[in-house]
Formats: structure tokens, C-alpha cells, sequence
């Protein structure tokens, strides 16, 4: 069967199916499918194996980064100019677990020697601030703990509040952090829907106050097709000379191998996965591997 | 708003009917099940649909049907029924009843006299689905409507959990409990759903963490919880924006816990709600409210056959019915 010559068209019809099953949008598989087709049309005796090496090579490619993701060799080399702290921004819609992966970015950073300052700029949602909280205690604990590190870890936290709260509270913050050596600021931001205007023009304004050096979007494996909106909405809300720098794929333990999610994101915006979660403690957080990614979406 | 698309899909590939000849009729199935496949709609359901559609539409005798005018309207009927079928559970959930609230004064104590017992909601979910937020909205709506409502947080895994809980409780003015200290969700349910049933609150509601099927202890917890507070009704709060992991997830909680209900939140976005669909058809639980946005009044009563009917842009249902 491997070794015959198949149909291509039928064949295309199977895996767009299975694509979509594994959680790709209808769309985005379309035109994977179409550029798979487009490739194989002048080839004859097409086999099975060959479709599938061919599809295999077109998901490989496009979950592979074309930027660096080596974000601790960019805040060293921050670190040695001492100009300002390193600041990262998580963004994201509601509940798919920013606060959560800003946290375990901090753990990895303290141990990697850095000092992090944490900023509470979620300043809407009931909570937001004593999650940060609780977060930072734990992450002071282990810290503590640990005999191979000597770094630090605070909050930096004005309460709640409407308004331009949350762009003064980002710039104290790295003020703050700037006076006290802090190497990092990890900025939490609200929950938001992504195709509420008034929502997401606040931050524009706060990407221009706080110009983070990178902003991450963390975006949920459990999303259907509305991930390929989230993706470009958020990529388009910080004005047309800043993009988002990477994704977070979090809650990528609860899907099993319907991991489309990514491919949703990626393909609309060109960013690329820095991470994804995997789970609810600190050190669930992994590179991501797109070859295990890719055998998913064939098996 | 959020259905709009849809809904407008749905009607095109339904007004494009002209002479109801059978390579029209295959393009229409076509077009809606393409819709309902961008709406999140389980790949397979929509399979299953799309046969039903075509048997139907073949039993019915449309092909006779002399005015294009009626042949949309039977299709449109078979549509309809069939969309109802994937949202349509025909199950009621249980109602909330007031409790008497005649007191006696019983050694200088009063007492109430009700033997009746309060109404336990307990909600159950994915990470971030939206409980602790919908927990509110729930109580807060059946404040409105003369019930004593008490709050119960027992999730105390997640960082800030029961802060949240009391800031929206506080917000609303509804009685809540919870421990910064007791690290048992199984203990504090059971204490706060105690307390406030001898206080004769007419509904406890009870949130708890949240839990996927990959982890079984987590799924050993909430049943433990149950098993502690035998609550009258579960509910299960689900993202709108959920995709194809939606049905198995739904199953296992359907499995473990038998929730009676979905709340179907942020259908405030651009989400289709077709993930939730699946979910309905998979576990037959129905769909009773939608959250539509963060604050504690976001929330909307949801009757599946009204949200067909709008889906079609069926204006009067009846007149569809008789036909
Ligand atoms: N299973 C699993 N759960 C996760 C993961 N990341 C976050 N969560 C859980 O998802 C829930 C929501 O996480 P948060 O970090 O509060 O999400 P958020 O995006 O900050 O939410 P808002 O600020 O309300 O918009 C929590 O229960 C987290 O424990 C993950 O990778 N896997
Ligand atoms: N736009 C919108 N946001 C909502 C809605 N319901 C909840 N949210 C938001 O979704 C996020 C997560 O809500 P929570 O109530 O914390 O979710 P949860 O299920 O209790 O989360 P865990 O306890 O971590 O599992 C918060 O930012 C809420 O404000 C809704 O209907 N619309
Ligand atoms: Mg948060
Ligand atoms: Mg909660």
C-alpha cells in the first residue's frame, strides 16, 4: 500500500480531514493542504509515503522558528550594557493562563541567576494581585532553598485601579527595578477579548509606556479556530511598528495530541513558540519540540 | 454578536436554494457543514449530521414539492430539527426552591422551622474555563430573584483563589466562605456547605479548582468533594472558544462528576460555541446560561431551540412547526 501510487486528491481529502480533527482550523488546513497539492502536482506515481514526508516537511517548516528564541543570551547581553532592566509583557485573552506562565518564567530566570522584579498590571480582575502574590512567596521560598543560586525575587504591585493605573504602575515599576538592579521585569496584564475594541486599545498605549523588550502572548492548546483571531488581534494591537515576539502554548497537557493550536497561531502570524505549558507547577515549561509536535498532527 | 456568522452562513447556504435540485441541495449541505466545522463543531458530529440531513431530506419528498418557496421551507424544518438535535438535550435541570422561612424562638434562639433542604450547586471545569467568575454571576442572578445565596470556595490549589472569590462576593454582597489555611478543598466544601445549610440558605454554591482528564487525582478530588456534599445539582462551566478537545474533556467530567448542566462562558468574543455544541451532544446535558463578559451581571439564560431558530433567522417558530 505504501509503496503504490495513491490518489492524490482523495488522499489531500483524508488528512484535511485529520488535520482538522486534531484541532487545526478549517481554513488554515485548507491551505496547507493546497500548498501540499501545489508541490506534488508535477509529480507522477505519487505514493503514500511521499505525501506524507511532503506534509510532514511543510508542518516542520512552519513551526520552525526563523528568529533566535535564546532569550536568556539576549538579557545577558543586556545585563553587561546596564542600561535598563530586561522587560518582558504577557498579553492574552481571559484565562488562558498568562499569570500562571509569567510565574514559571520567573522561576526559570532565578535560576538562572537573574534577579526578577514581578509587576501586578492585571489591575482589573478580582484577585489578580494576591495570585502574584502567592506566586512570589512560593517562588522566594524555593529560592531560598536553593543553594546553587543567589538571586532575587520581589512584586511590585499598586493595587487596583481603572484608567492610566495600569501604564504608571509598568513605569514605577522599571524605574524601580532599574534603581534596584533588578536584571528582569515580568509585567502581568489583564485577561482581554480579543475582538473587543475598547479592550484592546489600552495596549497600544501601554506597549508605548513600558516598551517591553519582548512581549509574549500565551495562548491556550484548548482553543478551536478562534485561536487564529486571537493570534493576529493581539499581534496588531501594539501599533504597525511592533509586533508580538513570541507565543507561550499553554495547557498543552490537556489536550493530548490535538495540538492544532499552534499551527493555528503560527501560520496566521509568523510568531513563533518560545514555550509551551504543561502543566501547573513552576517547572512545567518546556522548549517546544516540534518534531513530537509534528508526529501528533500525523499520527 | 457571536453567532452572527454562523447564523448568516447558515441562511446563505439555505437561500441559495433555487429550484431545489439535488446538486443545490448537496452544495447547501456542503456549505453548512463547512460552517459548522469553523464554528468548532466536532469533526465527526458534523459527519453524522450531515447524513441525518441527507436521509431526511430524502424521506421527506422535497423534490415534489411544485414552489421553490416550500422546498426551502422543508429544508429549512429538516435544518432546524437536526441543529436541535446537537443542542437539544430535552433534559430540565433541577430548579432551586425557596425555603419557608418561618422561624420559631426556641430557648431564646431562633430557629427556622423548614425541614426543607438548600439547593448545592456544585461547578466543576477546566483551567480558566470561567467558575469563579460564573459562580458570582449565578448567585448574583438568583439573588435577584428573592434567593438566599451563599458562596463556598473550595478550590485551594490555585494562587489567589479564594481572594478572588470573596473581592466578587464583597462586590455583590453575597455571603461567602473560605480558608487561607486549610489545605483540604474536600474539608472546606463540606464546612461551608454545612454552615450554610443550617442557616437555611435557600442555594450553596460551591466552586472548586480547576481539573483536566489527563490527571486522574484530580478527577479523584472532585469526586471526593461530591461524595463530602451531595450537591442537588453539578455544573460544568466550559470556554467558548473550546475546539476539539472539547468532547472527550466533557465526557470524562460527564463520567466523574454527572454534571447536570454548562454554563458556556466568554461568548462575549468572536467564539462559536461550537466546542460547547459538541460537548452538549456528546454528554446530553444542556446548555442553561452563557457568560457574555467579565462583570457580575454578564450572564444570559440560554434556550437551545431560540438559538436555532435565530441561527436560521427563524422569526416565529411556531408558523415552522405547523407547517
Ligand atoms: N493544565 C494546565 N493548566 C494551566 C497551565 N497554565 C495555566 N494553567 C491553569 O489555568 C488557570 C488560569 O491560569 P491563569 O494564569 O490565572 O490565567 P490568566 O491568563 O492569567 O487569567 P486572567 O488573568 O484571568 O485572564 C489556572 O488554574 C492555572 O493553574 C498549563 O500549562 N497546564
Ligand atoms: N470576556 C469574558 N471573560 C470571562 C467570562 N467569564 C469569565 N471570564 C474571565 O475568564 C478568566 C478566568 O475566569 P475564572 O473565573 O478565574 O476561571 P476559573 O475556571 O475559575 O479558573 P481556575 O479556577 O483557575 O480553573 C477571568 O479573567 C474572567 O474574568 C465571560 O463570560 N466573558
Ligand atoms: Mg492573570
Ligand atoms: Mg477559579
Amino acid at each position: 500500500y505504501f509503496g503504490g501510487a495513491i490518489n492524490v486528491d482523495e488522499v489531500s481529502k483524508k488528512f484535511h480531514d485529520q488535520l482538522i480533527s486534531k484541532n487545526i482550523a478549517p481554513q488554515t488546513s485548507k491551505s496547507i493542504i493546497e500548498k501540499i497539492k501545489l508541490k506534488l502536482q508535477n509529480k507522477s506515481n505519487i505514493t503514500m509515503a511521499v505525501y506524507q514526508q511532503t506534509l510532514t516537511d511543510e508542518l516542520t517548516k512552519i513551526l520552525t522558528p526563523n528568529v533566535s528564541t535564546d532569550l536568556l543570551y539576549d538579557i545577558k547581553k543586556q545585563k553587561t550594557r546596564g542600561t535598563r532592566p530586561y522587560v518582558i509583557s504577557v498579553v492574552g485573552v481571559n484565562g488562558v493562563g498568562k499569570s500562571t506562565n509569567l510565574a514559571k518564567l520567573a522561576y526559570w530566570f532565578l535560576q538562572n541567576n537573574l534577579n526578577v522584579l514581578i509587576c501586578a498590571c492585571d489591575t482589573f480582575r478580582s484577585g489578580a494581585v494576591e495570585q502574584l502574590k502567592v506566586h512570589v512567596n512560593n517562588l522566594q521560598k524555593l529560592n531560598d532553598m536553593s543553594t546553587t543560586t543567589s538571586s532575587k525575587i520581589e512584586l511590585f504591585e499598586k493595587g487596583y485601579g481603572a484608567g492610566d493605573h495600569v501604564v504608571q504602575t509598568a513605569k514605577s515599576a522599571i524605574q524601580f527595578a532599574t534603581d534596584e538592579k533588578f536584571d528582569i521585569v515580568l509585567i502581568d496584564t489583564a485577561g482581554r477579548t480579543h475582538s473587543n475594541a475598547k479592550l484592546m486599545a489600552p495596549l497600544k498605549k501601554f506597549g508605548d509606556a513600558a516598551d517591553p523588550d519582548k512581549i509574549i502572548m500565551v495562548g491556550e492548546a484548548l482553543v478551536g479556530t478562534d485561536s487564529v483571531e486571537q493570534a493576529i488581534n493581539f499581534n496588531n494591537a501594539f501599533g504597525n511598528k511592533r509586533n508580538l515576539d513570541f507565543f507561550i502554548i499553554s495547557k498543552v497537557d490537556t489536550v493530548g495530541d490535538l495540538v492544532g493550536t499552534m499551527i493555528n497561531m503560527v501560520m496566521a502570524t509568523k510568531v513563533p513558540i518560545l514555550f509551551v505549558g504543561t502543566g501547573q507547577t513552576y517547572t512545567d515549561i518546556k522548549r517546544l519540540s516540534v518534531k513530537q509536535v509534528v508526529e501528533m498532527l500525523m499520527k | 454578536m457571536v453567532l452572527a456568522d454562523l447564523g448568516a452562513r447558515l441562511r446563505g447556504a439555505l437561500s441559495s436554494v433555487e429550484s431545489g435540485s439535488d446538486d443545490e441541495i448537496q452544495q447547501m449541505i456542503k456549505d453548512i457543514c463547512g460552517a459548522l466545522l469553523e464554528s468548532d463543531v466536532n469533526i465527526k458530529l458534523v459527519a453524522k449530521l450531515r447524513d441525518n440531513i441527507r436521509s431526511q431530506i430524502a424521506s421527506s419528498n422535497i423534490a415534489q414539492e411544485a414552489s421553490p418557496m416550500n422546498k426551502r421551507k422543508k429544508l429549512q424544518k429538516v435544518i432546524y430539527d437536526e441543529l436541535c438535535g446537537l443542542v437539544d438535550s430535552h433534559v430540565e435541570p433541577p430548579k432551586p426552591k425557596k425555603i419557608n422561612a418561618s422561624t420559631k424562638t426556641i430557648k431564646g434562639k431562633k430557629v427556622k422551622l423548614s425541614k426543607e433542604s438548600s439547593h448545592v450547586i456544585m461547578f466543576v471545569g477546566l483551567q480558566g474555563a470561567g467558575k469563579t467568575t460564573s459562580c458570582t454571576k449565578l448567585a448574583v442572578y438568583y439573588k435577584k430573584r428573592g434567593f438566599t445565596v451563599g458562596l463556598v470556595c473550595a478550590d485551594t490549589f490555585r494562587a489567589g483563589a479564594f481572594d478572588q472569590l470573596k473581592q466578587n462576593a464583597i462586590k455583590a454582597n453575597i455571603p461567602y466562605y473560605g480558608s487561607y489555611l486549610e489545605p483540604d478543598p474536600v474539608k472546606i466544601a463540606f464546612e461551608g456547605v454545612s454552615k450554610f445549610k443550617q442557616e437555611k440558605f435557600d442555594i450553596i454554591i460551591v466552586d472548586t479548582s480547576g481539573r483536566h482528564r489527563q490527571e486522574q487525582q484530580l478527577f479523584t478530588e472532585m469526586v471526593q468533594i461530591g461524595d463530602a456534599i451531595q450537591p442537588t445539582q453539578t455544573i460544568m462551566v466550559m470556554d467558548g472558544s473550546i475546539g476539539q478537545a472539547a468532547e472527550s474533556q466533557a465526557r470524562a467530567f460527564k463520567e466523574s462528576s454527572n454534571f447536570g448542566s454548562i454554563i458556556l462562558t466568554k461568548m462575549d468574543g468572536h467564539a462559536k460555541g461550537g466546542g460547547a455544541i459538541s460537548a452538549v451532544a456528546a454528554t446530553k446535558t444542556p446548555i442553561v446560561f452563557i457568560g457574555t463578559g467579565e462583570h457580575i451581571g454578564d450572564l444570559e439564560v440560554f434556550k437551545p431551540t431560540t438559538f436555532i431558530s435565530k441561527l436560521l433567522g427563524i422569526g416565529d417558530i411556531q408558523s415552522l412547526i405547523e407547517h
